[in-house]
């Protein structure tokens, strides 16, 4: 007791006046175009067992704020939303009508260094189509996501857009052995294209293959560079990856100029099946919020659907309103 | 409406060469030289902004958004194990991070080790690569005392010309890193400053591969 129970512990904070009332302001107006566009509100529990995070994105497992339950079972503070719908979806399916659009708002708590500067109680609200297939469920959930940020204010946000077939189908035409993949993968997240273009020579990758990951390092902007992409990369994955981008593309016509097309970012956890994108804005030094497609997720829930989502950081987005 | 591009310098050992590298690429500074007492110094276009921060913070900054930019080696980066791009290797600073210890000395296997490092989490990665898991011991300072004062069998440290260890009476067992100080980017100014941090990619990647 005494002048510690006063305090907070590291990593956690109190949200007032102002900053609160923002934040419900934004939130007020999120889910007032979520449940326009039929998305329905759930509240998943704010304690889990801590296994449940196996599933789906490897590194939350890890990050959980665990502790031991009365017969010493492992359990996690919240530290997904993702996870949690799966499970209420897969759990009701019989009942309901796919597609299923849900939205969720609350906190996630997760682990962080010791005298990092982030915060274990993160925010987050955010929605899941589950059940439906792209071109239209992916154009849908960044439409409802586009169109939050317009409603709540953001007009100068725009959100990069990526499709995970794109590196995915170049990284497995390289022709390595798997042991090779992962220290690949990581060092095109660095970007370093000069080091890696050393070390995919020093593996005997060939000049002509070499030279596609380079020039997909470079293919950013409008869609001009889904076109650059389509001319230089030559295996099927990626290039059916591009398509479905264009084919999104074409979907969106109203969001044209708040959209990046942006192909340099490599999925290095490997967690999305298809589109990934990450919302940004000029006022703000770290990312809104993020979100794609991971269609083999709610496999491991027992319900074989595909589904798309996006998430947001309502304290990225309380410090920039 | 977006704000000028801030880039981390580090204080120390790689300054002069960092600020050096900057000039050649065309992005001159006044008072990096020393003459200024400003914390943040402008170039003469007013397109970055420059602080001068101490390298260990350096990727700190920059991971959190706090820096758009940086320049570091890579030994306090892999030891912070920061996720920031890393789209230039600059090649200034080169040294290598080796295991070394007392000339005459027989190193024990296995836990029985003991290492004295400044860089605890890339030791603790470089033994668990080959299967073994020696008692860490992190210092701050003068690491090449550990093993003359009986605190530890060997250390993992940089070296440059190798003669600190000679003169110490050491030997290199085996090289953790080859190591050299890269520009480091936040992975958000990346994209929402992409044509100032893409100019300056290309500036210094112009100069360094000038070099090579």
């Amino acid at each position: 007791m005494g002048e510690r129970s006063i305090g907070l512990p590291a990593g956690f904070r109190d949200i007032v006046f102002d900053t609160a009332e923002r934040r419900r302001r934004i939130e007020g107006e999120f889910a007032a175009v979520l449940n326009d566009a039929a998305y329905r509100e759930v509240v998943p529990s704010m304690v889990e067992y801590l296994d449940l995070y196996a599933r789906g994105n490897q590194g939350v497992r890890e990050r959980a704020l665990r502790f031991l339950d009365r017969d010493d079972a492992l359990l996690a503070l919240r530290a997904d939303f993702t996870p949690a719908v799966a499970r209420i979806v897969a759990g009701r399916l019989p009942d309901l009508h796919l597609p299923v659009r849900l939205w969720y708002s609350g906190p996630v708590f997760r682990k962080t260094g010791r005298h990092s500067a982030q915060y274990r109680e993160l925010a987050q609200i955010g929605a899941e189509l589950v059940g439906g297939l792209p071109p239209e469920a992916d154009a849908e959930i960044l439409d409802v996501a586009l169109e939050c940020l317009a409603r709540a204010g953001f007009t100068d946000a725009s959100v990069h857009v990526n499709h995970a077939g794109i590196f995915r189908g170049l990284v497995d035409s390289l022709g390595l052995e798997p042991g090779r993949l992962a220290e690949i993968r990581s060092a095109i997240d660095r970007k370093d294209m000069r080091a890696l273009d050393v070390r995919l020579e020093e593996l005997g990758v060939h000049g002509g293959v070499r030279s596609q990951v380079g020039a997909l390092s470079r293919c950013v902007g409008d869609e001009r560079a889904l076109e650059e992409a389509a001319g230089s990369l030559v295996n099927e994955e990626s290039r059916s990856a591009i398509a479905s981008l264009e084919r999104l593309a074409s979907a969106l016509p109203r969001w044209k100029d708040r959209i990046v097309y942006d192909l340099t970012e490599i999925d290095e956890m490997e967690y999305y099946t298809g589109i990934m994108f990450t919302f940004l804005s000029p006022r703000h030094s770290a990312e809104l919020g993020r979100g794609g497609r991971y269609d083999t997720l709610m496999r491991e829930f027992g319900a074989d659907l595909p589904a798309v989502g996006f998430s947001f950081s309502m304290d990225a987005l309380g410090e920039c309103a | 409406m977006t704000r000028r591009v801030l880039i981390a310098l580090p204080k120390g050992r790689l300054y002069d060469r960092a600020t050096g590298l900057l000039a050649r690429g065309g992005i001159k500074i006044p008072g990096a030289d020393g003459t200024s007492r400003k914390l943040v110094l402008a170039d003469e276009e007013g397109k970055y902004e420059f602080v001068p921060l101490k390298p260990v913070d350096i990727p700190v900054y920059v991971e959190s958004g706090a820096m758009d930019a940086g320049i570091v080696g890579s030994d306090v980066l892999r030891e912070l194990e920061s996720d920031v791009y890393e789209p230039v290797d600059l090649g200034i600073g080169r040294c290598r991070m080796v295991l070394a210890a007392p000339e005459s000395s027989v190193l024990p296997k296995g836990g029985a080790l003991r290492v004295a490092t400044k860089y605890p989490r890339t030791t603790e990665r470089f033994f668990r690569d080959r299967h073994a898991h020696p008692h860490i011991v992190r210092l701050d300072g003068s690491v090449e005392i550990g093993p003359l004062l009986g605190l530890s069998d060997a250390i993992v440290d940089l070296v440059e010309t190798g003669r600190t260890l000679r003169e110490n009476g050491m030997r290199v067992v085996e090289e953790v890193a080859a190591v050299s100080a890269k520009l480091i980017v936040n992975r958000t100014a990346m994209k929402v400053k992409s044509a100032d941090i893409r100019r300056l990619v290309t500036q210094l990647d112009t100069v360094v591969y000038e070099d090579r």
